[in-house]
């Protein structure tokens, strides 16, 4: 479904230069679940950041679905992608209301012409939608986002990602900004989405712990390579007590 | 007497800059773009309303859409300075508002040489506007005045009306996002800078046809006529926004549009004492400040009663917030 082939990738400001992929490869299948995890500077977010086309590899190509994807403008990829932020405010529009949001979403894919974007009568289909999240938003349904709590916020940028149809979910450490008990809320209705639609996601996280019970493949990544990649019966079978050392010492390696 | 005719003068003046500040409502409280193309995009208006009045000879709602062209136009022109050339707001607004003064000045060589003023009653044959004979043919001065007022009212409310529809529509709500996050409207999987082009050509449209409004209105096209009209623009957006945003069932349409007529109120009147007009910039720059400082804080504050009367029930904070259509 996703395909990363011989990636690299510099970074330059100035005469500094970051090389954060120097050939760096990866293989999704669909229906998978990947997590990553890494220390601050691994090449994270940079991953989805190729994966997204918000930057274009310096070598290499990226495949979604079979097709070559490598010069497609970020904004193209996104029509068969779903994106959802570590930053509340991004993924959402925070003057307009959850069912103007809503709407919006629903009509990815399709033409933004001059026809009608919130018929009445779309609403109570909408509601039902919002309350399977459980956090309430079926009452909030003309309140401004910006006045939503965060975490209601990350679980209808979840719903906006994933209500037509993608190839691929990109979770950009999404429960990051959230207090735990919210961020535990948001993983669990994350992981029942992406199950009752059998998507092919990839999320990154700093929490080994939601790395370990959620998804069926995980992958550490230290300087820009692959440290560990587990899958099948042996994703399985990993605990955090297992994770710990590793991370422990690709952490300190890095001084973090 | 004196009062009446001069609430009448700000009434359609005010009219005029309704539609300027529907056109400021879109690209400055929609998209964040403080759009200076204007100063140099009325005139244009004017002149190319003028022109099509007077050279080609066609009827004054052909002239209105040509300025819409014209505007729409420059808005394209700024927005590709803006989105492709990524040049920053205000300076593509500059660019394109210093450009559009020789462009204006080449224009009303059409009309008359060497006159930066072109009087619509000297014009031999006359210009057929919508505010001079034949219309007006037989009216007497304050009849002049409130037919004026009529075909102004139709025209802001036509275009409020069109916009209130527009941004019920897919796109209007994509206009909406690119304006609050370029983002989302990214992971739409559509181009925010396409968007944005487009609302700055509406915008700037608009703009056209506010001009072209002002000079058919005031009979006569003036080469300066833009200056100043940002600020008399922007005055009437946050005015407006301020004062009745916030009032349930009011759009922000209405909104601007009655900041401008409030504004070209008190324009109006300031002129009765300032016969010479040379205050009148610093009278526009005194209620500019005055509006952005009491704007955000204090206008909003006093209006609370506002609030409560026009949606017929107490408003609690909680409340409004749980309401649902």
């Amino acid at each position: 479904m996703l395909e990363l082939s011989h990636i690299r990738k510099t970074f330059t400001a100035g005469v500094d230069s970051v090389r954060v992929f120097e050939d760096f490869s990866l293989s999704l299948d669909a229906g998978c679940f990947l997590s990553v995890v890494g220390s601050n500077g691994s090449g994270k977010t940079t991953m989805l950041n190729l994966i997204c086309g918000s930057v274009l590899p310096d070598a290499g190509r990226v495949f979604l679905d079979g097709r070559d994807v490598t010069a497609l403008p970020e904004y193209r990829r996104f029509a068969r992608v779903g994106r959802v932020y570590q930053d509340p405010s991004a993924g959402t529009v925070a003057d307009m209301t959850v069912a103007e949001n809503l709407a919006l979403a629903h009509n990815k894919g399709r033409r933004y012409g001059l026809t009608r974007a919130l018929p009445p009568s779309a609403l109570a289909a909408m509601r039902e939608e919002v309350a399977g999240l459980g956090v309430g938003l079926e009452d909030r349904m003309q309140v401004p986002v910006g006045r939503l709590s965060g975490g209601q916020r990350q679980a209808l940028a979840l719903l906006m990602a994933t209500c037509t149809p993608i190839d691929l979910l990109v979770l950009d450490e999404h429960t990051a900004a959230l207090d735990p008990k919210n961020a535990e809320l948001l993983m669990k209705i994350t992981d029942r989405i992406v199950r009752e639609k059998r998507l092919t996601a990839v999320m990154v996280t700093h929490n080994l712990r939601y790395a370990v019970e959620y998804g069926d493949r995980l992958l550490m990544l230290d300087r820009g390579g692959i440290v560990l990649d587990a899958r099948g019966e042996e994703k399985a079978r990993l605990t955090t007590d297992d994770l710990l050392p590793l991370f422990g010492r690709i952490s300190i390696e890095c001084g973090n | 007497m004196l009062f009446l005719n001069t609430a009448l003068e700000g009434l359609r003046l005010g009219l005029c800059y309704a539609v300027l500040a529907m056109a400021l409502y879109v690209s400055y409280t929609i998209l964040d773009f403080p759009d200076l193309s204007v100063e140099g995009n009325f005139p244009l208006g004017g002149v190319i309303g003028t022109i099509a009045l007077y050279r080609l000879g066609l009827p004054p709602l052909l002239a209105v859409l040509l300025s819409f062209l014209s505007g729409a136009l420059c808005g394209a022109l700024m927005g590709l300075l803006h989105v492709k050339c990524r040049i920053s707001k205000l300076l593509s607004g500059i660019i394109v508002m210093t450009g559009l003064i020789s462009v204006t000045l080449a224009l009303t060589q059409l009309l008359s040489r060497g006159l930066t003023v072109v009087y619509f009653n000297y014009i031999p044959n006359g210009v057929r506007g919508f505010f001079n004979a034949p219309f007006t043919a037989g009216f007497s001065s304050s009849a002049k005045t409130l037919y004026g007022v009529a075909v102004l009212l139709v025209f802001a409310l036509a275009v409020k009306l069109l916009l209130d529809l527009f941004f019920a529509t897919k796109a209007g709500f994509l206009l909406r996002a690119a304006g609050g996050n370029e983002q989302t409207v990214r992971t739409l999987g559509q181009d925010p800078g396409r968007i944005k082009m487009l609302g700055l050509m509406l915008s700037g449209g608009l703009v056209g046809v506010s001009g072209c409004l002002y000079a058919q209105m005031r009979l006569q096209y003036d080469n300066t006529s833009g200056a100043g009209k940002v600020v008399i623009a922007l005055v009437a957006v946050i005015m407006g926004l301020s004062l009745f945003g916030r009032i349930p069932r009011v759009r922000p349409t209405t909104a601007v549009a009655l900041g401008a007529i409030l504004y070209s109120l008190a324009l109006c009147f300031f002129t009765l004492i300032d016969r010479g007009g040379i205050y009148l910039k610093l009278f526009n720059a005194a209620f500019f400040a005055a509006v952005l400082i009491l704007g955000e804080n204090r206008l909003k504050f006093h209006t609370g009663w506002l609030k409560t009367l026009f949606s017929g029930k107490k408003r609690g904070g909680e409340k409004e917030e749980t309401t649902d259509a």
